[in-house]
């Protein structure tokens, strides 16, 4: 009856650019969505490198990540992640396995970065589940511009500057219970978020 | 106090990357069986996604990317198929197959112990196993400072609640507890403690885990 029953359609319509180009990097080895890639998510991840204090490393910090990208585009499922959203943790993940490797001299790492930080949609237990994930991130974007500009802040330094909550309390010179509170406020207003997917 | 499911904030740490490697373990054996918290975790990954966007951009060259082309093409072409290989568990990396074999020490009636912080260098928290046999009880006891459990094996109650495999507890300097192991298995936890245990009953012998 309606187009929403007819969920290739659909579905086809909800996918971003940028998760259709990882996808034909993973299908097809394409070069040019892969170029396309680094001219978009190059910049933001040097910028990541550099707020996150590796800025003698953030070149070194893009490339690793973008072979990441490209040896594992193969596993990529656009249904389960965002382009966004799995390169995102793909940098994460690269920036510590980096501070890992600095961090040891001899000792052994018995267990991987990727051990303990996974990647979303990596989980082969994990059932397909529909289009809330790719929801998730146009409805971050449009909730993060109703946030006061303090918890937006301490949100970017948990995030971009890899500062813990207390590391955050004593930067800005406010108690640890207000940094806790104004991201209890703004994960609230996500969590909402993340209801009004689930009906 | 956190119990069964670990809180936003401290999913919001991992996240982010933030985490010590130890206390990102504990989150990460959460998830691989909680579903819920999983889907908590795609959000927060995706507001680190939205945050990263938002901030300024510094340009790459296209020299860069020549170098990273060559990089992928100078690779052996065989890397999916390893990256689609599954997985050992960390756990499994670290604890082997059988826990229950582990050279536990006994420590005290009930409670043995293994101390694994050596399989994490340069990490500042203690990690410790510990093991309350089938039936068992731990003396009372409260935290110093705040240590993280997760349930491997088995389950345990205490005042609050009972606590099975791959719950999530957070306990600090308020909670004073005395842990049973419920059910016919002996339970396994693995905690990461920020101090050490202080008892609260008469024991006055220095003793560490359940007890922690």
């Amino acid at each position: 009856m309606t187009t929403l029953d007819q969920k290739p359609a659909s579905s086809e319509g909800r996918k971003d650019q940028w998760s259709q180009m990882l996808q034909k990097v993973g299908k097809n080895q394409d070069r040019e969505a892969y170029h396309a890639l680094f001219e978009h998510f190059g910049p933001q991840i040097k910028y990541y490198a550099m707020a996150n204090g590796l800025a003698s490393h953030a070149e070194e910090l893009v490339q690793e990540v973008f072979v990441s990208i490209w040896r594992r585009s193969c596993l990529y499922d656009w249904r389960k992640a965002a382009a966004s959203t799995w390169i995102f943790t793909i940098a994460r993940n690269q920036r510590i396995d980096m501070l890992r490797k600095m961090q040891r001299t001899s000792a052994e790492m018995p267990v991987e970065t990727e051990d303990l930080w996974q990647i979303p949609g990596e989980n082969e237990n994990e059932p397909v589940t529909s289009l809330h994930r790719l929801m998730s991130e146009r409805r971050i974007r449009e909730s993060l511009s109703h946030l006061p500009e303090e918890q937006i802040t301490v949100i970017a330094k948990v995030y971009m500057e890899n500062k813990s909550h207390q590391m955050v309390a004593d930067e800005l010179d406010i108690p640890l219970g207000t940094v806790k509170s104004r991201v209890r406020l703004a994960l609230n207003k996500l969590k909402v978020i993340l209801q009004d997917q689930n009906v | 106090m956190t119990r069964h499911h670990p809180d936003s904030l401290s999913l919001m740490e991992y996240s982010a990357g933030n985490l010590s490697e130890p206390h990102a373990l504990c989150i990460k054996l959460h998830l691989d069986k909680c579903s819920h918290c999983r889907s908590r975790v795609d959000t927060l990954d995706s507001l680190g996604a939205v945050m990263m966007e938002q901030q300024p951009k510094v340009s790459v060259s296209e020299s860069m990317f020549d170098s990273i082309l060559s990089k992928i093409d100078s690779e052996p072409a065989a890397e999916p198929a390893a990256a689609a290989a599954p997985r050992v568990s960390a756990l499994q990396k670290l604890l082997g197959e059988d826990l229950n074999s582990l050279p536990w020490k006994r420590q005290l009636g009930d409670v043995s112990v293994l101390d694994i912080t050596d399989r994490f260098p340069g990490q500042k928290e203690q990690v410790v196993l510990q093991k309350l046999a089938a039936g068992g009880k731990a003396p009372a006891h409260t935290h110093r400072g705040e240590e993280t459990t997760i349930v491997l094996q088995g389950a345990f109650a205490d005042q609050k609640g009972v606590f099975n495999q791959w719950d999530f507890v957070v306990l600090n300097d308020e909670d004073e507890h005395k842990p049973v192991a419920v059910g016919c298995e002996d339970c396994i936890t693995l905690s990461v403690l920020s101090a050490p245990v202080k008892l609260t009953g008469t024991f006055t012998r220095m003793l560490n885990p359940f007890i922690r």
